[in-house]
């Protein structure tokens, strides 16, 4: 029987031509979401994906090394000469600093306050700062003018003076007196950032058309408004954790941020500054940390700056 | 009373800019009945959207400004209500559609949020309640497979289904009246006809009255019972649709008639334009707008005539003095006609010694 017998023949019955329409949805191609379209743009960043899998590794090390590793980041042992300064060994991989204590451990601990003062200082100044934004930027006229002079208030003053200063007298070294010291002061780009966006956002016209059915401002600014102004916020929070984690690690390095004998890279690298000739990998131990981490945060913020922006040309 | 659902009386919106107001809207009066479906048409900048703005109370602020003149709508003036009030409305018995429905759905949204959004803030449904109620109005939109596009997002449709979207969304909460604000400009030529039939045969499922802003003479002609020309922020002459395209009075609304491109013309014959351009609403001329450009014009334009009706028909007004079914009004107006055409064409070969392209200015 040939083709065109086949195709003219009227005994084709339902059932073989069934197959085939089972197979017909699965040979169309698959609508992707939102996210899954970013995520996939994400992936093929590999500069991003690095950053991303040291941050990944970098989360495991820190709350979960301990587990392996039970040294006590701040025991010391001051009194046997040979357990002071040791240089690394299979015991203390990353050697013990002036007291003794174990760098590997310190370096664990440092980073779980690091990375915690990080994130939460910056979800706080994202919080505050989307607060402040888009009001000034819905409202605009006076509300806008008020909230932006305080906010260029906030810029002008010099942050690390005043850090110390007010670390020196509100602080009492615990890692949440840092999160709010450096909350207070991490918020003014957030909130100038989600006002450029909500001007520019309450023009569009879907705001007009919401507010044809009769939604009232909170439901434009936060439903409607704020989703869409999501990408540039990611992309600035992740980056603020960067800068979090160096201000943190600069406060602590002068004495003003997380006490001894609680561990923070920032101290460590105090501890570590006076003896780098003869003992260079106190201070190389959390430097690298602070670096990579920082570099790490920042690459992931540029990838997903890549991802998120649709006008971004694939590369 | 009682009889209109919406009345619009001397309605004025003004937009203060730098060099002065812009009278945008300047004294519109029109009314519309329950179910009635009304064309508002008029060339770009005449005030049709503004005033479509202006009876939501949505101008851009705060540069616009409702100077005078009164919104009935049920018998409330509606530029009396405070805001919150007015959030019950908009939605809730207003519902407004927009020129371009690329733009006016949210991009980070889901069509069946969107669409349960008014659901939920006038009768505070629940979020299953208003998703159910959403699938039901993708199908009555005529969406298929409704109960799977609801999780889509504004993107993954055709313009066509997005602007059935967005008149799922304004009929929600079931308005007595949706403002149809160019509905179709944005679409294709093969989807603006379905869309205008969809937009009536739900509105008379629904009992809705339609408000459609155009300048589309064929689609006021298609589908609404009455239409009113817009020119320069004043509405110049109203009546049923039948008797507007059938006995037009006002020499704008000639003029618009007569330049719709026709099919049974003699093919490469001239097609016939209204010349020069609508005034500068900055400084309005005196008198009537339409005058500088008007064949029929008189010395007694430079006084505004008034919305009056015709003498036997009291559904049709119009705000001219000159009656143009008059032949010697006809004869009048042709003579200026050709007159101008002359002065452009001695104008024309003065200059075409010079190779200056022709400009079909005048």
């Amino acid at each position: 029987m040939d083709i065109s017998e086949q195709l003219n023949s009227a005994n084709v019955t339902v059932d073989e031509v069934e197959p085939f329409l089972e197979v017909a949805p699965a040979l169309v191609q698959k609508r992707r979401s939102q996210g899954r379209i970013i995520f996939d743009r994400f992936l093929r960043n590999r500069v991003a994906i690095g950053g991303a899998l040291f941050l990944f590794l970098l989360l495991i090390f820190c709350f979960f090394g301990p587990l392996f590793w039970r040294i006590d980041p701040t025991q010391n042992n001051v009194l046997s000469v040979s357990a002071t300064l040791a240089p690394p060994s299979l015991a203390h991989p990353f050697g013990t600093d002036d007291v003794g204590r174990d760098t590997l451990a310190r370096a664990m601990a440092g980073g779980r306050v690091s990375l915690s003062v990080g994130l939460l200082s910056m979800l706080l100044a994202i919080v505050f700062g989307i607060g402040i934004g888009s009001f000034a930027g819905f409202y605009g006229g006076a509300v806008d003018n008020v909230l932006m002079r305080f906010t260029d208030v906030i810029l002008a003053v010099p942050l690390y003076l005043l850090l110390f200063v007010l670390s020196a007298s509100f602080s009492d070294g615990t890692p949440k007196s840092v999160i709010f010291l450096i909350a207070i002061f991490g918020w003014t780009y957030a909130a100038r950032l989600v006002r450029g966006e909500f001007l520019a956002l309450k023009e569009r016209e879907f705001v007009l058309a919401s507010r044809t059915i009769g939604a009232r401002d909170f439901r434009l600014m936060f439903r409607h408004m704020l989703p869409n102004a999501a990408g540039p916020i990611i992309v600035n929070a992740t980056l603020l954790i960067g800068i979090n984690i160096i201000l943190e690690s600069v406060l602590s390095y002068f004495g003003f941020g997380i006490k001894e004998p609680d561990a923070s890279w920032g101290s460590m690298i105090t501890v570590g500054q006076g003896i780098f000739d003869t003992d260079p990998w106190l201070v190389l131990v959390p430097a690298f940390l602070i670096f990579f981490t920082v570099l790490s945060f920042n690459l992931v913020g540029d990838g997903l700056r890549d991802a998120l922006d649709p006008y971004m040309t694939e590369r | 009373m009682g009889e209109y659902l919406l009345e619009v009386q001397d309605l004025k919106t003004y937009f203060k800019v730098k060099a002065g107001k812009v009278r945008a809207v300047d004294g519109v009066s029109f009314a519309i009945k329950p179910g009635e479906k009304l064309g508002v048409v008029g060339e770009s900048g005449c005030g049709k959207s503004v005033t479509a703005l202006s009876i939501m109370r949505l101008l851009p602020q705060p540069a616009g400004e409702i100077a005078g003149g009164s919104v009935l709508f049920d018998d409330q003036d509606l530029l009396d209500l405070p805001e919150s009030a007015m959030q019950k409305i908009r939605g809730g018995k207003i519902g407004m559609i927009f020129q371009d429905p690329l733009t006016c759905l949210n991009p980070t949204m889901t069509v069946g949020k969107q669409i349960g959004e008014a659901l939920r803030i006038h009768l505070k449904l629940s979020s299953d309640e208003s998703q159910r109620r959403a699938i039901s109005l993708l199908e009555q939109v005529g969406i298929p497979a409704a109960a799977q596009r609801i999780n889509s997002y504004p993107h993954q449709f055709s313009g066509g289904m997005r602007q059935r979207v967005m008149i799922a969304i304004a009929l929600a909460c079931n308005p007595k009246l949706l403002i149809a604000d160019e509905p179709t400009t944005a679409l294709d030529v093969t989807v603006q006809a379905q869309i205008l039939e969809l937009i009536s045969g739900v509105c008379n499922e629904f009992g809705t009255a339609v408000i459609i802003i155009t300048h589309d003479l064929g689609v006021v002609a298609g589908m609404t019972d009455r239409v009113a020309v817009m020119y320069a922020g004043k509405v110049v002459e109203t009546a049923t649709t039948d008797e507007l395209f059938a006995n037009p009075r006002h020499p704008y609304t000639l003029g618009l008639l007569s330049s719709v491109p026709r099919l049974d013309e003699e093919r490469h014959s001239q097609l016939r334009t209204i010349e020069g351009a609508p005034p500068d609403l900055l400084k309005p001329p005196p008198g009537c707008p339409f005058m500088p450009r008007c064949a029929f014009a008189h010395a007694i334009c430079r006084t505004m005539p008034p919305l009056e009706a015709l003498p036997g028909h009291s559904a049709h007004l119009k705000a001219c003095w000159v009656d143009v079914t008059d032949p010697q009004q006809q004869a009048y107006a042709e003579k200026r006609r050709q007159t101008r055409i002359e002065k452009v064409l001695a104008a024309t070969t003065s200059q075409s010694a010079s190779t200056q392209p022709v400009r079909e200015e005048m």
